[in-house]
């Protein structure tokens, strides 16, 4: 469906006074999702912590013979996600500036952009399973690691697309102002964490 | 299909550059603005181009193990 064809109500500015209750509500619930993204950023820390002590803990831990991770692909893939996370900058602007059509094709294309990572995850799951049979249970506590953090993070990449679309499809219905749009920028934000979280597996399982 | 790694490598590196001008450009506009919701957004615009250099660098075969 093509975003200009959509019949939507732009980005409402009729000159509308942003009231001191939204102002107070609209830090709060900042303050409440920037806790929330805390609290996942432990989730996440556990998990890589428990990962780099057992690989230092280990002589030439995973040793060979282990799985080799494609480098080439997880480059392209990890760009991809980055490209997304500057794709949702974008779109955040353009609402800013009421530019409602560049919004949203900003926005697809991180929707877009976001399902090719997941394919490239699977592609490179599927690629470790019929070439090195690794699997979560099945290749020790590397695979173990592995899986559980990068599959960790694809289901968060996963929530994000349902959330970018469910966000979409709200500012298509005229849910946000060009004053009241606090959900887009919870969504820039999500979307945003996701990617600096990559940053940090990408490097701990294929650079360092 | 032997050169796959290849093109992969090559267009990571491309949209690499790509993407760590745009984080780049992106952190320097909005270098001057205050508040919470502005710090978090440069900081993760920071990582963001970061990691888009650690992918660049990871595609031309500077870093990474595997």
């Amino acid at each position: 469906m093509a975003v200009s064809a959509l019949s939507h109500p732009g980005i409402i500015d009729g000159g509308e006074e942003v009231d001191q209750l939204y102002v107070e509500t609209r830090d709060l619930r900042l303050t409440g999702f920037l806790l929330f993204m805390v609290s996942d950023l432990v989730l996440f820390s556990s998990f890589i912590f428990a990962y780099l002590y057992m690989r230092n803990s280990g002589q030439g831990w995973p040793g060979p013979g282990g799985p080799k991770l494609d480098l080439a692909l997880a480059s392209l893939n990890s760009i991809v996600l980055f490209g997304s996370g500057a794709t949702m900058h974008f779109a955040l602007e353009n609402w800013k500036h009421g530019k409602f059509i560049k919004f949203a094709n900003w926005l697809v294309a991180t929707i877009v952009l976001g399902l090719l990572f997941l394919s490239g995850q699977g592609i490179e799951y599927v690629t470790l399973y019929t070439r090195d049979h690794a699997s979560w249970s099945g290749s020790g506590i590397f695979g173990a690691s592995f899986f559980t953090l990068t599959g960790m993070h694809g289901l968060h990449v996963f929530a994000g697309v349902i959330y970018l679309t469910v966000l979409l499809l709200q500012s298509v219905q005229g849910k946000y102002t060009r004053q009241k749009y606090f959900g887009l920028t919870a969504g820039t934000l999500y979307w945003h964490f996701v990617d600096v979280i990559w940053v940090v597996l990408f490097s701990i399982f294929y650079l360092l | 299909m032997d050169n796959l790694p290849h093109i992969e490598r090559i267009i990571a590196a491309i949209f690499g550059v790509v993407v760590f001008v745009t984080a780049a450009v992106a952190l320097k506009n909005d270098w001057r603005s205050v508040g919470l919701e502005n710090a978090v957004f440069k900081g993760m615009l920071g990582l963001l181009a970061l990691g888009a250099a650690l992918g660049f660098f990871a595609a031309i075969g500077v870093v990474g193990r595997a």
